[in-house]
């Protein structure tokens, strides 16, 4: 199985843009209910200064259904997913969850994934977690690894071809 | 009583944030709890919910059905992963069709999830499970004069709904446990600040910015050290400061430490026992006892 099966790199995956389209469907009806732009969610945004991402244009965006404008905007990658728009937001409207399911549908779309999901997803896919054992330095510089500070063992699938099995029927799934 | 836990180390923690994981094995034990070390866990799915969430839903999900199949209540250390395995939880509690689609994945593993387990982090067990009397009684060296900052992690707080090991706006119990353990914990502005993890993947440059920005606050307010509970954060403040400190043009000299780090101080364990060594920040400014 390959990477591209997952996150459809290659070709897009039309039933799971079928499905996230569904989703932001929702939520758009949702926040054309509810959302007032009172821009709370923005105020506290830890991306908002450094970044420059404002969560209520976010959703005023997407309740104008600007849903491709918003699926290729490099600044969706932006959230640091503090989840603070989603507790703060008085209307229970919540920004980071439109960001998630809009980059989602980037990926699944076929956009290229930013940085290091692809090595990430990698990882998990040839041993179950998004890296394998790593040397690291004490404040004196001698190198380490796990075994030699005493701990056990890593806890991490014993059966990857049934493991990849499990992970490859989302990528294969008909919803 | 004893309380028995399998200990969900994830992904960080067991692969380079050693000094989480041994100072958890030498400091929980002692406070009555039984770590048990269980096979076959997998990446928790957070880092790989902007990508595809239901690739997150049902990572967690297995390794819930894991715990499941031991018979097993689950602690785990990092704030993603608390969060990761807790979110899914409350879906497929709540949401039936997707348990039993996500049920029907898992069959490919012979798993499967049927019935809700209890999932701490550091934070709730040291403070709600264990209690601040137990951990009173067994301080041999308090930290007295120990005037240091608490960062909690956002992932621990939020969403409040979903049920999170502390208040998301005021957090007080790594606070309590601090005192507990006979130091002073100092309140600053920005406390609830972000550490910046999440964006290490693609964008490290501000995820490093982020980093930079709270410990730099935190020196310019003369505040001695920095205490955290989550690999990630500990990653960003701890393993990364040098480079944090670049992206903000600053010379940063913050010790931050676990707090079960502290904790283990303050039990009279050794700092080598503790893991002291692989804290790449300037640990030693701490003065705590035999740290060299
Ligand atoms: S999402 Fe919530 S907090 Fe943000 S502008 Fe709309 S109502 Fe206000
Ligand atoms: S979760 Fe994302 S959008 Fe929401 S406040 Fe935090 S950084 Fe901003």
């Amino acid at each position: 199985m390959s990477i591209i099966d997952l996150t459809s790199m290659g070709e897009p995956q039309s039933e799971l843009q079928k499905e996230l389209n569904e989703r932001l469907t929702k939520l758009q009806d949702e926040i054309s209910d509810y959302c007032f732009q009172c821009a709370k969610c923005t105020s506290g945004c830890e991306a908002h200064k450094l970044l420059e991402l404002e969560p209520h244009k976010i959703v005023a965006l997407l309740k104008r259904g600007l849903l491709n404008e918003l699926v290729n905007a490099d600044v969706i990658w932006t959230c640091m997913t503090c989840l603070k728009c989603r507790e703060r937001c008085p209307q229970r409207v919540a920004p980071v969850e439109i960001l998630f399911a809009l980059k989602n549908m980037a990926v699944a779309s076929g956009k290229q994934i930013p940085g290091k999901y692809t090595a990430m997803l990698q990882s998990i896919l040839s041993i179950g977690l998004i890296q394998d054992i790593q040397q690291t330095t004490t404040r004196t510089n001698k190198t380490v690894k796990r075994d030699e500070l005493g701990l056990p063992p890593l806890s991490k699938p014993t059966d990857v071809a049934k493991f990849q099995a499990g992970i490859m029927k989302i990528a294969m799934e008909k919803v | 009583m004893k309380k028995k836990y399998a200990l969900f180390p994830g992904c960080l923690m067991p692969t380079e944030q050693y000094a989480y994981e041994l100072s958890i094995r030498e400091t929980l034990p002692l406070l009555g709890v039984e770590l048990v070390d269980v096979e076959g866990f997998s990446c928790c799915g957070e880092p790989m919910k902007s990508v595809n969430q239901l690739l997150t839903l049902y990572l967690s999900a297995r390794n819930l059905a894991i715990a499941q199949k031991h018979h097993l209540d689950m602690f785990v250390p990092c704030a993603m992963c608390h969060l990761a395995l807790t979110e899914c939880q409350h879906v497929l509690e709540k949401n039936p069709a997707m348990k039993e689609r996500i049920n029907g994945m898992l069959a490919a593993e012979d798993l499967t999830y049927t019935e809700k387990r209890h999932i701490v982090h550091t934070v709730d067990l040291l403070h709600d499970e264990i209690g601040i009397q137990k951990i009173k009684e067994h301080v041999k060296k308090p930290l007295q004069g120990l005037k240091i900052a608490a960062h909690y992690g956002c992932h621990i707080l939020r969403p409040r709904e979903i049920g999170r090991p502390d208040d998301s706006e005021n957090p007080q119990k790594i606070e309590a446990i601090l005192k507990a353990l006979g130091a002073e914990p100092v309140y600053y502005p920005q406390k609830l600040d972000c550490c910046g993890a999440p964006l290490l993947a693609n964008l490290p440059e501000s995820a490093l910015t982020k980093t930079g920005q709270k410990l730099q606050a935190i020196q310019e307010q003369q505040i001695q050290g920095l205490v955290d509970v989550c690999p990630w954060c500990h990653k960003m403040f701890d393993s990364r400061q040098t480079k944090a400190g670049e992206t903000v043009a600053a010379k940063l000299d913050v010790p931050v430490v676990y707090l079960t780090q502290l904790l283990g101080v303050a039990f009279g364990i050794s700092t080598e026992k503790l893991g002291l060594e692989l804290n790449l920040s300037p640990v030693e400014k701490l003065q705590l006892e035999g740290a060299k």
